[in-house]
Protein backbone atom coordinates (compact mmCIF):
# COMPACT_ATOMS: atom_id res chain seq x y z
CA UNK A 1 0.00 0.00 0.00
CA UNK A 2 2.93 2.48 1.15
CA UNK A 3 4.45 1.69 -2.20
CA UNK A 4 1.83 2.10 -4.33
CA UNK A 5 1.08 5.63 -2.53
CA UNK A 6 4.59 6.35 -2.98
CA UNK A 7 4.31 5.20 -6.96
CA UNK A 8 1.62 7.63 -7.30
CA UNK A 9 3.57 10.16 -5.64
CA UNK A 10 6.07 9.95 -8.10
CA UNK A 11 3.93 9.96 -10.82
CA UNK A 12 2.10 13.09 -9.89
CA UNK A 13 5.41 15.08 -9.34
CA UNK A 14 6.29 14.28 -12.55
CA UNK A 15 3.06 15.12 -14.17
CA UNK A 16 3.24 18.58 -12.28
CA UNK A 17 7.00 19.03 -13.87
CA UNK A 18 5.24 18.35 -17.13
CA UNK A 19 2.11 20.94 -17.23
CA UNK A 20 5.05 23.60 -14.94
CA UNK A 21 6.78 23.76 -18.23
CA UNK A 22 3.38 24.77 -19.96
CA UNK A 23 3.29 28.43 -20.79
CA UNK A 24 -0.47 28.51 -19.77
CA UNK A 25 0.58 27.20 -16.60
CA UNK A 26 3.95 28.91 -16.23
CA UNK A 27 2.75 31.68 -13.51
CA UNK A 28 1.32 29.03 -11.00
CA UNK A 29 2.80 28.02 -8.09
CA UNK A 30 3.26 24.78 -6.62
CA UNK A 31 0.26 24.56 -4.70
CA UNK A 32 -2.27 25.62 -7.54
CA UNK A 33 -0.17 23.37 -10.02
CA UNK A 34 -1.31 20.44 -7.95
CA UNK A 35 -4.89 21.98 -7.80
CA UNK A 36 -4.56 22.00 -11.61
CA UNK A 37 -2.41 18.37 -11.88
CA UNK A 38 -5.62 16.55 -9.92
CA UNK A 39 -8.26 18.14 -12.25
CA UNK A 40 -5.87 16.80 -15.38
CA UNK A 41 -7.56 13.16 -16.72
CA UNK A 42 -4.91 11.11 -18.64
CA UNK A 43 -5.97 9.56 -21.32
CA UNK A 44 -4.43 6.98 -23.85
CA UNK A 45 -4.69 7.27 -28.06
CA UNK A 46 -3.36 4.80 -30.48
CA UNK A 47 -1.40 5.95 -33.65
CA UNK A 48 -3.98 7.28 -36.15
CA UNK A 49 -6.72 7.92 -33.41
CA UNK A 50 -8.75 11.14 -33.90
CA UNK A 51 -8.62 13.55 -30.90
CA UNK A 52 -11.64 15.81 -32.19
CA UNK A 53 -12.48 16.13 -35.33
CA UNK A 54 -13.06 19.97 -37.04
CA UNK A 55 -16.35 21.76 -36.53
CA UNK A 56 -17.26 19.95 -32.91
CA UNK A 57 -17.89 21.77 -30.18
CA UNK A 58 -14.89 21.93 -27.71
CA UNK A 59 -14.83 21.10 -24.42
CA UNK A 60 -11.00 20.78 -23.40
CA UNK A 61 -7.61 21.64 -23.53
CA UNK A 62 -5.50 18.66 -24.13
CA UNK A 63 -1.66 18.24 -23.02
CA UNK A 64 0.69 15.92 -24.67
CA UNK A 65 1.84 14.20 -21.86
CA UNK A 66 3.84 11.82 -24.14
CA UNK A 67 3.94 10.87 -28.12
CA UNK A 68 2.81 13.37 -30.71
CA UNK A 69 -0.32 14.73 -32.49
CA UNK A 70 -1.06 15.93 -35.80
CA UNK A 71 -3.45 19.05 -36.08
CA UNK A 72 -4.91 19.31 -39.85
CA UNK A 73 -7.73 21.18 -41.40
CA UNK A 74 -9.88 19.24 -44.27
CA UNK A 75 -9.23 21.47 -47.38
CA UNK A 76 -10.81 20.18 -50.11
CA UNK A 77 -9.88 16.67 -51.09
CA UNK A 78 -6.64 16.23 -48.80
CA UNK A 79 -6.41 16.90 -45.36
CA UNK A 80 -3.99 20.62 -44.99
CA UNK A 81 -1.24 20.14 -41.96
CA UNK A 82 -1.26 22.89 -39.85
CA UNK A 83 1.32 21.85 -36.87
CA UNK A 84 2.92 18.86 -35.29
CA UNK A 85 2.49 18.48 -31.29
CA UNK A 86 4.90 17.09 -29.46
CA UNK A 87 5.19 15.96 -25.91
CA UNK A 88 4.95 19.25 -23.38
CA UNK A 89 2.76 21.22 -25.57
CA UNK A 90 -0.80 21.42 -25.50
CA UNK A 91 -3.53 22.28 -28.14
CA UNK A 92 -7.50 23.34 -28.42
CA UNK A 93 -7.09 26.20 -25.57
CA UNK A 94 -9.55 27.96 -26.97
CA UNK A 95 -12.25 25.63 -26.06
CA UNK A 96 -11.43 26.69 -22.18
CA UNK A 97 -13.42 30.39 -23.21
CA UNK A 98 -16.47 28.80 -24.86
CA UNK A 99 -18.01 26.07 -27.00
CA UNK A 100 -16.99 27.22 -30.18
CA UNK A 101 -16.19 24.58 -32.96
CA UNK A 102 -12.79 23.27 -32.91
CA UNK A 103 -11.12 24.82 -36.22
CA UNK A 104 -9.08 21.79 -37.22
CA UNK A 105 -8.99 18.22 -36.21
CA UNK A 106 -6.10 16.28 -34.43
CA UNK A 107 -4.71 12.83 -34.91
CA UNK A 108 -2.37 10.82 -32.64
CA UNK A 109 0.80 10.40 -34.86
CA UNK A 110 1.84 7.86 -32.64
CA UNK A 111 0.61 6.28 -29.39
CA UNK A 112 0.41 8.82 -27.06
CA UNK A 113 -0.96 10.38 -23.40
CA UNK A 114 -2.61 13.27 -23.46
CA UNK A 115 -4.08 15.03 -20.42
CA UNK A 116 -7.43 16.76 -20.78
CA UNK A 117 -8.51 19.53 -18.90
CA UNK A 118 -12.00 20.46 -19.28
CA UNK A 119 -14.08 23.71 -19.45
CA UNK A 120 -16.51 22.83 -16.99
CA UNK A 121 -13.54 22.04 -14.11
CA UNK A 122 -12.07 25.54 -15.40
CA UNK A 123 -15.02 27.02 -14.76
CA UNK A 124 -15.23 25.43 -11.39
CA UNK A 125 -11.82 26.72 -10.61
CA UNK A 126 -13.28 30.47 -11.73
CA UNK A 127 -15.53 29.91 -9.19
CA UNK A 128 -13.48 28.23 -6.10
CA UNK A 129 -9.87 29.16 -7.19
CA UNK A 130 -10.31 32.90 -8.79
CA UNK A 131 -6.14 33.17 -8.22
CA UNK A 132 -5.46 30.34 -10.48
CA UNK A 133 -8.21 30.80 -13.25
CA UNK A 134 -7.08 34.46 -13.58
CA UNK A 135 -3.00 33.37 -13.64
CA UNK A 136 -4.28 30.48 -16.14
CA UNK A 137 -6.71 33.33 -18.31
CA UNK A 138 -4.27 35.89 -18.00
CA UNK A 139 -1.56 33.63 -19.62
CA UNK A 140 -3.97 32.27 -22.51
CA UNK A 141 -4.63 35.61 -22.92
CA UNK A 142 -1.07 36.53 -23.76
CA UNK A 143 -0.10 33.56 -26.06
CA UNK A 144 -3.55 34.53 -28.53
CA UNK A 145 -2.05 37.63 -28.23
CA UNK A 146 0.76 36.65 -29.85
CA UNK A 147 -0.69 34.21 -32.29
CA UNK A 148 -2.77 37.42 -33.10
CA UNK A 149 0.51 38.75 -33.71
CA UNK A 150 2.81 36.50 -35.27
CA UNK A 151 -0.74 35.94 -37.92
CA UNK A 152 -0.82 39.68 -38.56
CA UNK A 153 2.81 39.68 -39.38
CA UNK A 154 2.35 36.51 -42.05
CA UNK A 155 -0.36 38.42 -43.65
CA UNK A 156 1.57 41.23 -43.95
CA UNK A 157 4.67 39.28 -45.63
CA UNK A 158 2.16 38.01 -48.11
CA UNK A 159 2.89 39.93 -51.39
CA UNK A 160 -0.49 42.06 -52.53
CA UNK B 1 -20.22 19.43 -38.81
CA UNK B 2 -20.97 17.88 -35.42
CA UNK B 3 -24.47 17.51 -34.43
CA UNK B 4 -25.98 19.09 -31.32
CA UNK B 5 -24.83 17.86 -28.08
CA UNK B 6 -28.36 17.20 -26.65
CA UNK B 7 -30.88 15.70 -28.61
CA UNK B 8 -34.40 16.60 -28.30
CA UNK B 9 -37.83 15.82 -29.22
CA UNK B 10 -40.85 13.22 -27.68
CA UNK B 11 -38.49 10.11 -27.87
CA UNK B 12 -36.33 11.74 -25.44
CA UNK B 13 -39.24 13.08 -23.43
CA UNK B 14 -40.56 9.72 -23.45
CA UNK B 15 -37.37 8.48 -22.12
CA UNK B 16 -36.65 11.02 -19.80
CA UNK B 17 -40.69 10.65 -18.05
CA UNK B 18 -39.68 6.76 -18.10
CA UNK B 19 -36.71 6.71 -16.64
CA UNK B 20 -37.36 8.78 -13.85
CA UNK B 21 -40.73 7.14 -12.97
CA UNK B 22 -38.87 3.85 -12.41
CA UNK B 23 -35.91 6.05 -10.51
CA UNK B 24 -38.83 7.10 -8.05
CA UNK B 25 -40.44 3.97 -7.58
CA UNK B 26 -37.34 2.40 -6.59
CA UNK B 27 -36.66 5.82 -4.56
CA UNK B 28 -40.25 5.03 -2.88
CA UNK B 29 -39.09 1.50 -1.95
CA UNK B 30 -35.74 2.62 -0.43
CA UNK B 31 -36.96 5.50 1.49
CA UNK B 32 -34.93 4.98 4.22
CA UNK B 33 -31.32 5.75 1.97
CA UNK B 34 -33.20 8.13 -0.19
CA UNK B 35 -33.76 10.95 2.23
CA UNK B 36 -30.28 10.57 3.95
CA UNK B 37 -28.45 10.68 0.66
CA UNK B 38 -30.90 13.73 -0.57
CA UNK B 39 -29.47 15.80 2.70
CA UNK B 40 -26.15 14.38 1.84
CA UNK B 41 -26.29 16.05 -1.59
CA UNK B 42 -27.74 19.51 0.00
CA UNK B 43 -24.86 19.28 2.52
CA UNK B 44 -22.05 18.60 -0.01
CA UNK B 45 -22.93 21.29 -2.17
CA UNK B 46 -23.02 23.51 1.52
CA UNK B 47 -19.61 21.94 2.68
CA UNK B 48 -17.63 21.88 -1.01
CA UNK B 49 -16.62 25.58 -1.56
CA UNK B 50 -15.14 25.23 2.03
CA UNK B 51 -13.21 21.63 0.91
CA UNK B 52 -11.89 23.66 -2.08
CA UNK B 53 -10.34 26.90 -0.14
CA UNK B 54 -8.86 24.21 2.25
CA UNK B 55 -7.61 22.59 -0.83
CA UNK B 56 -6.05 26.18 -2.40
CA UNK B 57 -4.33 26.32 1.65
CA UNK B 58 -2.27 23.20 1.11
CA UNK B 59 -4.26 20.30 2.31
CA UNK B 60 -5.06 16.87 0.68
CA UNK B 61 -8.28 16.49 -0.58
CA UNK B 62 -9.07 13.90 2.20
CA UNK B 63 -7.81 15.65 4.93
CA UNK B 64 -9.99 18.68 3.59
CA UNK B 65 -13.10 16.59 3.18
CA UNK B 66 -12.30 15.45 6.77
CA UNK B 67 -11.78 18.50 8.44
CA UNK B 68 -14.87 20.28 6.42
CA UNK B 69 -17.45 17.25 7.58
CA UNK B 70 -15.87 16.76 11.17
CA UNK B 71 -16.43 20.92 11.38
CA UNK B 72 -19.69 20.81 10.50
CA UNK B 73 -20.12 17.75 12.43
CA UNK B 74 -19.13 19.51 15.81
CA UNK B 75 -21.25 22.66 14.86
CA UNK B 76 -24.23 21.00 14.52
CA UNK B 77 -23.64 18.73 17.72
CA UNK B 78 -22.76 22.08 19.39
CA UNK B 79 -25.99 24.00 18.55
CA UNK B 80 -28.34 20.65 19.36
CA UNK B 81 -26.69 19.91 22.46
CA UNK B 82 -28.30 23.20 24.24
CA UNK B 83 -31.58 22.76 22.53
CA UNK B 84 -32.26 18.60 23.46
CA UNK B 85 -34.20 19.64 27.02
CA UNK B 86 -35.93 22.43 25.55
CA UNK B 87 -36.75 19.13 22.82
CA UNK B 88 -37.70 17.12 25.37
CA UNK B 89 -40.39 19.89 27.38
CA UNK B 90 -41.41 20.34 24.30
CA UNK B 91 -41.94 16.32 23.00
CA UNK B 92 -43.66 15.88 26.50
CA UNK B 93 -46.14 18.59 25.80
CA UNK B 94 -46.28 18.19 21.98
CA UNK B 95 -49.82 16.37 22.30
CA UNK B 96 -51.32 18.94 24.55
CA UNK B 97 -49.83 21.55 22.54
CA UNK B 98 -50.59 20.32 19.23
CA UNK B 99 -54.40 19.93 20.60
CA UNK B 100 -54.13 23.10 21.33
CA UNK B 101 -53.58 24.63 17.60
CA UNK B 102 -56.10 21.73 16.37
CA UNK B 103 -58.55 23.50 18.79
CA UNK B 104 -57.27 26.75 17.21
CA UNK B 105 -58.01 25.69 13.49
CA UNK B 106 -61.55 23.98 14.49
CA UNK B 107 -62.49 27.42 15.78
CA UNK B 108 -61.38 29.49 12.81
CA UNK B 109 -62.89 26.85 10.66
CA UNK B 110 -65.93 27.57 12.83
CA UNK B 111 -66.33 31.19 12.55
CA UNK B 112 -65.28 31.36 9.10
CA UNK B 113 -68.54 28.74 7.92
CA UNK B 114 -70.52 31.06 10.19
CA UNK B 115 -69.76 34.21 8.49
CA UNK B 116 -69.95 32.50 5.28
CA UNK B 117 -72.88 31.45 6.02
CA UNK B 118 -74.76 34.93 7.26
CA UNK B 119 -73.55 36.01 3.94
CA UNK B 120 -75.00 33.03 2.00
CA UNK B 121 -78.51 31.83 2.46
CA UNK B 122 -78.33 28.42 0.44
CA UNK B 123 -75.39 27.99 2.83
CA UNK B 124 -77.80 28.44 6.11
CA UNK B 125 -80.37 26.47 4.47
CA UNK B 126 -77.54 23.55 4.29
CA UNK B 127 -76.72 23.87 7.70
CA UNK B 128 -73.22 23.96 6.12
CA UNK B 129 -71.20 24.93 9.33
CA UNK B 130 -73.21 22.60 11.65
CA UNK B 131 -72.34 19.81 8.96
CA UNK B 132 -68.62 20.72 7.98
CA UNK B 133 -67.90 21.39 12.35
CA UNK B 134 -68.92 18.01 12.75
CA UNK B 135 -66.88 16.61 10.31
CA UNK B 136 -63.84 18.81 11.19
CA UNK B 137 -64.27 17.68 14.75
CA UNK B 138 -64.26 13.78 13.16
CA UNK B 139 -60.87 14.43 11.08
CA UNK B 140 -59.61 16.00 14.29
CA UNK B 141 -59.68 13.32 16.40
CA UNK B 142 -59.14 10.50 14.14
CA UNK B 143 -55.96 12.55 12.85
CA UNK B 144 -54.88 12.89 16.70
CA UNK B 145 -55.43 9.56 17.84
CA UNK B 146 -54.15 7.31 14.69
CA UNK B 147 -52.68 9.10 12.01
CA UNK B 148 -50.64 11.62 13.72
CA UNK B 149 -49.07 9.26 16.27
CA UNK B 150 -48.57 7.10 14.04
CA UNK B 151 -46.57 9.54 11.13
CA UNK B 152 -44.48 11.46 14.40
CA UNK B 153 -43.69 7.30 15.41
CA UNK B 154 -42.67 6.87 11.66
CA UNK B 155 -40.56 9.91 11.43
CA UNK B 156 -38.71 8.98 14.83
CA UNK B 157 -38.02 6.03 13.55
CA UNK B 158 -36.23 7.66 10.72
CA UNK B 159 -34.00 10.29 12.90
CA UNK B 160 -31.41 7.66 13.19
CA UNK B 161 -30.65 7.15 9.72
CA UNK B 162 -30.12 10.84 9.44
CA UNK B 163 -27.12 10.29 11.25
CA UNK B 164 -25.73 9.20 7.67
CA UNK B 165 -26.35 12.27 6.04
CA UNK B 166 -22.75 13.74 6.94
CA UNK B 167 -21.19 10.75 6.90
CA UNK B 168 -22.31 10.00 2.84
CA UNK B 169 -21.55 13.81 2.38
CA UNK B 170 -17.78 13.28 3.74
CA UNK B 171 -17.75 10.31 1.34
CA UNK B 172 -18.42 12.05 -1.34
CA UNK B 173 -17.05 15.49 -0.72
CA UNK B 174 -13.75 13.32 0.06
CA UNK B 175 -14.31 10.48 -3.12
CA UNK B 176 -16.60 12.39 -5.33
CA UNK B 177 -14.45 13.92 -7.94
CA UNK B 178 -12.21 10.72 -8.20
CA UNK B 179 -15.16 8.82 -8.66
CA UNK B 180 -15.98 10.65 -11.49
CA UNK B 181 -12.86 10.84 -13.22
CA UNK B 182 -13.02 7.25 -12.56
CA UNK B 183 -16.19 7.05 -14.33
CA UNK B 184 -14.97 9.33 -17.75
CA UNK B 185 -12.16 7.10 -17.88
CA UNK B 186 -13.82 3.91 -18.94
CA UNK B 187 -15.79 6.23 -21.46
CA UNK B 188 -14.25 5.58 -25.07
CA UNK B 189 -12.19 8.32 -26.67
CA UNK B 190 -14.81 9.37 -29.26
CA UNK B 191 -17.58 9.82 -26.72
CA UNK B 192 -14.95 11.47 -24.03
CA UNK B 193 -16.15 15.27 -25.16
CA UNK B 194 -19.54 14.65 -24.83
CA UNK B 195 -19.43 13.24 -21.58
CA UNK B 196 -17.57 15.63 -20.01
CA UNK B 197 -20.21 17.96 -21.63
CA UNK B 198 -23.34 15.58 -19.51
CA UNK B 199 -21.28 15.55 -16.45
CA UNK B 200 -20.86 19.19 -16.37
CA UNK B 201 -24.55 19.51 -17.19
CA UNK B 202 -25.92 16.97 -14.67
CA UNK B 203 -23.03 18.91 -11.93
CA UNK B 204 -24.89 21.75 -12.84
CA UNK B 205 -28.31 20.55 -13.00
CA UNK B 206 -28.38 18.74 -9.16
CA UNK B 207 -25.87 21.67 -7.84
CA UNK B 208 -27.91 25.04 -9.10
CA UNK B 209 -31.37 22.96 -7.81
CA UNK B 210 -29.94 22.35 -4.22
CA UNK B 211 -28.03 25.78 -3.86
CA UNK B 212 -31.05 27.23 -5.10
CA UNK B 213 -33.26 25.54 -2.30
CA UNK B 214 -30.94 26.76 -0.02
CA UNK B 215 -31.19 30.24 -0.94
CA UNK B 216 -34.46 29.93 -1.08
CA UNK B 217 -34.87 28.73 2.31
CA UNK B 218 -33.00 31.06 3.94
CA UNK B 219 -34.94 34.10 1.77
CA UNK B 220 -38.11 32.97 2.26
CA UNK B 221 -37.40 32.67 5.79
CA UNK B 222 -35.72 36.23 6.32
CA UNK B 223 -39.03 37.58 4.39
CA UNK B 224 -41.21 35.54 6.64
CA UNK B 225 -39.74 36.08 10.18
CA UNK B 226 -39.84 39.62 9.84
CA UNK B 227 -43.96 39.72 8.05
CA UNK B 228 -44.90 37.61 10.97
CA UNK B 229 -42.90 39.53 13.77
CA UNK B 230 -44.68 42.69 12.78
CA UNK B 231 -48.02 41.16 12.80
CA UNK B 232 -46.94 40.01 16.15
CA UNK B 233 -46.89 36.03 16.26
CA UNK B 234 -44.95 34.94 18.98
CA UNK B 235 -42.11 31.67 17.72
CA UNK B 236 -42.41 33.63 14.36
CA UNK B 237 -38.35 32.73 13.28
CA UNK B 238 -39.35 29.20 14.10
CA UNK B 239 -42.50 29.40 12.22
CA UNK B 240 -41.07 30.96 9.71
CA UNK B 241 -38.07 28.07 9.11
CA UNK B 242 -40.98 25.24 9.30
CA UNK B 243 -42.63 27.34 6.41
CA UNK B 244 -39.43 27.43 4.60
CA UNK B 245 -38.70 24.12 4.48
CA UNK B 246 -42.47 23.10 3.93
CA UNK B 247 -41.45 25.37 0.38
CA UNK B 248 -38.89 22.77 -0.99
CA UNK B 249 -42.17 20.01 -1.61
CA UNK B 250 -43.71 21.55 -5.31
CA UNK B 251 -47.66 22.31 -4.43
CA UNK B 252 -48.36 20.18 -1.22
CA UNK B 253 -45.55 22.13 1.05
CA UNK B 254 -47.94 25.88 -0.10
CA UNK B 255 -50.59 24.36 1.40
CA UNK B 256 -48.93 22.88 4.43
CA UNK B 257 -47.06 25.52 5.10
CA UNK B 258 -49.95 27.98 4.74
CA UNK B 259 -52.33 26.08 6.78
CA UNK B 260 -49.42 25.81 9.50
CA UNK B 261 -49.14 29.51 10.07
CA UNK B 262 -53.10 29.84 10.07
CA UNK B 263 -53.28 27.48 12.88
CA UNK B 264 -50.67 29.20 14.77
CA UNK B 265 -52.68 32.82 13.76
CA UNK B 266 -55.57 31.22 14.96
CA UNK B 267 -54.60 29.85 18.48
CA UNK B 268 -52.50 32.93 19.19
CA UNK B 269 -55.40 35.26 18.53
CA UNK B 270 -58.67 33.25 18.76
CA UNK B 271 -60.75 36.53 18.99
CA UNK B 272 -59.42 38.49 15.93
CA UNK B 273 -59.39 36.58 12.83
CA UNK B 274 -57.40 39.81 11.34
CA UNK B 275 -53.94 38.53 12.44
CA UNK B 276 -54.98 35.12 10.49
CA UNK B 277 -55.94 37.48 7.22
CA UNK B 278 -52.61 39.88 7.76
CA UNK B 279 -50.40 36.10 8.66
CA UNK B 280 -51.95 34.38 5.28
CA UNK B 281 -51.68 37.59 3.11
CA UNK B 282 -47.61 37.99 4.12
CA UNK B 283 -47.64 34.06 3.12
CA UNK B 284 -49.13 34.34 -0.24
CA UNK B 285 -46.72 37.68 -0.29
CA UNK B 286 -44.13 35.51 0.35
CA UNK B 287 -44.71 32.64 -2.38
CA UNK B 288 -45.69 35.48 -4.81
CA UNK B 289 -42.33 36.75 -4.65
CA UNK B 290 -40.83 33.32 -4.31
CA UNK B 291 -42.65 32.58 -7.78
CA UNK B 292 -41.78 35.59 -9.82
CA UNK B 293 -38.69 37.15 -8.65
CA UNK B 294 -36.77 34.65 -6.23
CA UNK B 295 -37.12 30.88 -7.94
CA UNK B 296 -36.57 31.91 -11.26
CA UNK B 297 -33.47 33.50 -9.89
CA UNK B 298 -32.15 30.11 -8.45
CA UNK B 299 -34.21 26.90 -8.95
CA UNK B 300 -35.57 27.77 -11.74
CA UNK B 301 -32.07 28.07 -13.54
CA UNK B 302 -31.55 24.43 -12.72
CA UNK B 303 -34.07 22.53 -15.08
CA UNK B 304 -33.42 23.02 -18.33
CA UNK B 305 -36.67 21.38 -19.15
CA UNK B 306 -40.27 22.07 -21.46
CA UNK B 307 -42.82 23.19 -18.78
CA UNK B 308 -45.13 20.22 -20.10
CA UNK B 309 -42.62 16.96 -18.97
CA UNK B 310 -42.10 19.18 -16.01
CA UNK B 311 -45.59 19.56 -14.19
CA UNK B 312 -46.39 15.94 -16.03
CA UNK B 313 -43.19 14.63 -13.84
CA UNK B 314 -44.66 16.59 -10.37
CA UNK B 315 -47.79 14.62 -11.02
CA UNK B 316 -45.59 11.27 -11.60
CA UNK B 317 -43.72 12.12 -8.72
CA UNK B 318 -46.65 12.47 -6.42
CA UNK B 319 -48.47 9.78 -7.37
CA UNK B 320 -46.29 7.19 -7.45
CA UNK B 321 -43.54 8.16 -4.69
CA UNK B 322 -45.85 10.43 -2.62
CA UNK B 323 -43.69 13.40 -0.90
CA UNK B 324 -40.62 12.34 -1.55
CA UNK B 325 -41.40 11.91 -4.99
CA UNK B 326 -42.58 15.45 -5.27
CA UNK B 327 -39.43 16.64 -3.66
CA UNK B 328 -37.18 14.51 -6.09
CA UNK B 329 -39.49 14.40 -9.16
CA UNK B 330 -37.84 17.73 -10.73
CA UNK B 331 -33.90 17.37 -10.04
CA UNK B 332 -34.27 13.71 -10.97
CA UNK B 333 -35.85 14.64 -14.29
CA UNK B 334 -33.43 17.40 -14.78
CA UNK B 335 -30.60 15.06 -14.04
CA UNK B 336 -32.13 12.49 -16.14
CA UNK B 337 -33.28 14.36 -19.44
CA UNK B 338 -29.55 15.57 -19.14
CA UNK B 339 -27.99 12.06 -19.56
CA UNK B 340 -30.78 10.78 -22.60
CA UNK B 341 -30.10 13.90 -24.53
CA UNK B 342 -26.58 13.41 -23.96
CA UNK B 343 -26.77 9.54 -24.55
CA UNK B 344 -29.50 10.56 -27.77
CA UNK B 345 -27.08 13.26 -29.35
CA UNK B 346 -24.43 10.02 -29.75
CA UNK B 347 -26.76 7.95 -30.90
CA UNK B 348 -27.54 10.14 -33.59
CA UNK B 349 -24.39 11.01 -34.25
CA UNK B 350 -22.81 8.93 -37.40
CA UNK B 351 -19.56 10.17 -37.04
CA UNK B 352 -18.67 9.62 -33.54
CA UNK B 353 -20.10 6.27 -33.58
CA UNK B 354 -17.74 5.92 -37.33
CA UNK B 355 -14.71 6.96 -34.51
CA UNK B 356 -15.68 4.47 -32.53
CA UNK B 357 -15.46 1.61 -34.72
CA UNK B 358 -12.38 3.36 -36.22
CA UNK B 359 -10.74 3.17 -32.71
CA UNK B 360 -11.68 -0.31 -31.90
CA UNK B 361 -10.54 -1.71 -35.46
CA UNK B 362 -7.25 0.08 -34.88
CA UNK B 363 -7.32 -1.54 -30.84
CA UNK B 364 -7.95 -5.01 -32.48
CA UNK B 365 -5.40 -4.91 -35.21
CA UNK B 366 -2.73 -3.72 -32.41
CA UNK B 367 -3.56 -6.98 -30.50
CA UNK B 368 -3.96 -9.35 -33.42
CA UNK B 369 -0.86 -8.08 -35.11
CA UNK B 370 1.11 -10.80 -34.19
CA UNK B 371 -1.46 -13.49 -34.71
CA UNK B 372 -1.49 -14.20 -38.39
CA UNK B 373 1.30 -16.06 -39.98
Amino acid sequence: MLKLRFFRRQSEIQRIGQIQRLGLFATLGPKELRVVSSLLQERQYLKGEIVFDEGEEGQALYVVLSGRVLICRQGGAEAVRIAEVSAGAMFGELALLDNAPRSAQVRAVEDCVLGVLSRADFNGLVETHGVIASKIALQLARELGQKLREHFLAMDARPL
Amino acid sequence: MSRPYLASGPLVWLATIGITTLLLVASAKALWLVVPFLLAIILYYLLYPAVRRLELAGFRRETAAALVAGGFTALAVALLVPTVPWLIAQSVAGEAVLAGYLEGGRVLIDRTLRALESQFGFLQRMDFHAEMGRKATEFGNTFMQKELAASLLGAATQLPVLLLAPFLAFFILRDGRSFMQRLVSVVPNAFLERTIYMFDRVHTTARNYFQGLLKLAVADTLFLATGLWLIGLSGALILAVVAALFAWIPVVGSVLACSTIALVAATEFPNDLWYVYASVAVFLLNRLLDAFVIMPMTVGRSIRMHPLPTVLMLFIGGAVAGVAGLVLALPLAGVVSAIVGTIGGIIDDPRLRARHAFAKALQAQRINADLRL
